[in-house]
């Protein structure tokens, strides 16, 4: 499967279809629903694929989210953001079926990263996966309660408000967080730390 | 006096979550607290690598197997609606004016376009820019009282324009006239400028290496200060402090600056020795010709440097300090003398050791310096980490 580095606020600018998206999917309009699908697809199966730890288990999440979404999406009455709304969503059906698994799976290698920047040499698109491939280790050793607000703020590019919205907590308690797995993040991952100094 | 730690708002502090008052207070904070300092490196480390977070891409089949589902399901989908609920436009009785208006928002965005400088890459984020005087430009595009500068872009002074820039929530700018400077990059762990010619003068609070400026021949990075930084046709630069300090470096050459004291650059060679600026102008034009022009054949190295020895005072010490890894052999050993002439060695710092350049005996050396001229007479801790991972001023490995 193919990876590609999380933009944020690139994202965003995706976002500013929804409303009409949304409406035209309460409408029942099967086309309107693709487009949302394709909006969010990567991110929602992201977001499960970093909490369940395996990539087919977080193919069948996503599969039955979009089912709930398109069969409650009439309850979506717009008093909340629409994500705010979705990924709440996600962040539940995650964590039953963590429930249900009771173990933790690895999240598994899964091929290459795109190679979709010509300028980059082999030997620094190698060097940009093994940096990606531990990131994406470390994020997975994260206990759930610090890699669900890591997971919104870098894969969906949520603010802290927006996070206390999902994960039904105070905005303190998302710096609280984040800091905290900010700090074990450097921790575990202190050898790459020469990958981000200032040239 | 009790003072409160301010780590559990780094991450809001980096994101920008936190109202003006309390950056300002974690940003005051940071400055004066080691504690703190460190944990803000990590926490600032924790966002760079959750940066690199990469996206895992959705299977291709699942959208066949959501439809499958949701047809097995009958949910209620209606196929023809077209959600963009745009159809009724092709009706002949709309079709001329849809039309009309398609041509012109078409027109409206080719001209927007067409204002938009030559090769310049907007995104999101972006700094405010008040005019000061004349008629600043952001690209081809004057700046009437208040403008956005994205990234990307170019901001340019002519010699009657001044102009204000807002760097985030940490500092300003001010761009001073026949100056041309461009934002590179603004994110919470980063603000970067790049100073193509002309002079800005900026004002920082904020904790170190949070904002930069790049210029043909070094880049400056803030250690909690104020300084101007000016840059010639030629690239040459030159940097003056007059709060904290601030830190010069092109590859593996380092020269960090304190308040009241100067430091030139050169497209190439990178910085100079810094030095203070009451110091001799004999001291400074030597200390220029050590720095950047050691191959020229009209002058002869050892009485230029004879000639900074001499000229040298206790405050200029620093600079010496500086030049001890930047002379080789026999003149290292002459500015060794110097030095312990004005400054003593403290006690564990031997000759040997200084001209091997054992960099814990420089940095007890340096600091002593510090504390008994009144050169440096406050260096905050952070610039004492920044000066320990400086080798004699001349490689860096922050």
């Amino acid at each position: 499967m193919l990876e590609q580095m999380a933009k944020p606020q690139e994202q965003r600018v995706q976002q500013s279809v929804d409303e009409h998206v949304i409406r035209a999917c309460q409408q029942g309009d099967r086309e309107a629903f693709r487009q949302l699908f394709e909006v969010y697809k990567d991110r929602v199966f992201s977001i499960a694929a970093y909490s369940l730890g395996d990539e087919t288990a977080a193919a069948d999440v996503t599969q039955q989210i979009f089912l709930k979404l398109m069969t409650r999406i009439n309850q979506f009455r717009g008093d909340s953001e629409f994500t705010t709304w979705l990924y709440r969503l996600v962040v539940n059906s995650c964590h039953d079926e963590r429930r249900k698994q009771r173990r933790f799976f690895p999240l598994i290698e899964s091929g290459a990263m795109p190679g979709t920047d010509k300028r980059h040499s082999q030997e620094k698109r190698y060097a940009r996966r093994e940096v990606a491939g531990s990131i994406r280790e470390a994020i997975g050793h994260l206990k759930p309660k610090m890699r669900q607000p890591i997971l919104l703020k870098y894969i969906e590019g949520l603010s802290y408000e927006e996070i206390a919205g999902v994960l039904g907590c105070s905005k303190g308690t998302v710096a609280s967080r984040l800091n905290r797995a900010h700090k074990v993040l450097a921790k575990r991952l202190g050898h790459l730390r020469q990958n981000f100094l200032s040239e | 006096m009790f003072r409160t730690h301010v780590n559990n708002q780094f991450s809001a502090y980096c994101h920008e979550e936190l109202s003006a008052g309390e950056t300002r207070k974690v940003a005051e904070h940071l400055i004066g607290c080691t504690r703190c300092r460190k944990e803000f490196e990590e926490v600032k480390l924790g966002i760079k690598l959750a940066e690199q977070l990469p996206l895992v891409s959705a299977p291709d089949s699942l959208w066949q197997e959501v439809e499958m589902l949701l047809d097995q399901d009958g949910h209620p989908v209606n196929e023809r609606r077209s959600w963009s609920g745009i159809s009724f436009l092709i009706q002949p009785r709309f079709a001329i004016p849809a039309f009309a208006v398609l041509m012109g928002v078409a027109f409206i965005i080719a001209l927007s376009l067409r204002d938009r400088s030559e090769g310049t890459r907007l995104t999101g984020a972006s700094w405010d820019v008040s005019r000061l005087d004349g008629a600043p430009q952001i690209g081809s595009i004057s700046v009437n009282d208040k403008g956005k500068l994205g990234i990307g872009q170019w901001l340019e002074t002519d010699a009657n324009s001044r102009a204000q820039i807002e760097v985030g929530n940490i500092g300003q700018v001010e761009i001073d006239p026949g100056t041309r400077v461009r934002l590179v990059e603004t994110k919470p762990t980063e603000h970067r400028l790049e100073l193509a010619r002309g002079r800005l003068s900026a004002r920082i609070s904020a904790p170190p290496r949070l904002f930069f400026v790049d210029t043909p021949s070094a880049v400056a990075e803030d250690l909690g200060c104020a300084y101007t930084l000016e840059v010639n046709d030629q690239g040459d630069s030159l940097l003056r402090v007059t709060l904290g300090w601030v830190s010069l470096h092109l590859r593996d050459r380092e020269s960090v600056v304190p308040a009241g004291a100067a430091c030139a650059t050169r497209p190439g060679l990178g910085p100079g020795t810094p030095y203070f600026e009451d110091s001799s102008e004999m001291f400074r034009k030597a200390l220029t010709k050590l720095d950047f022009e050691p191959n020229d054949p009209s002058w002869s190295r050892t009485p230029t440097l004879d000639l900074v020895l001499n000229e040298a005072r206790p405050r200029d010490t620093f600079t010496l300090w500086h030049l001890l890894s930047r002379v080789n052999g026999s003149d290292r050993a002459r500015v060794y003398g110097r030095m312990a002439a004005l400054v003593p060695p403290p006690e564990g710092v031997t000759r040997d050791g200084v001209l091997r350049l054992d960099q814990n005996m420089l940095n007890l050396w340096r600091e002593k310096i510090d504390s008994e001229c009144d050169s440096v007479n406050s260096v905050p801790a952070v610039v004492r980490d920044v000066l320990g991972r400086t080798r004699s001023g001349i490689h860096r490995r922050l």
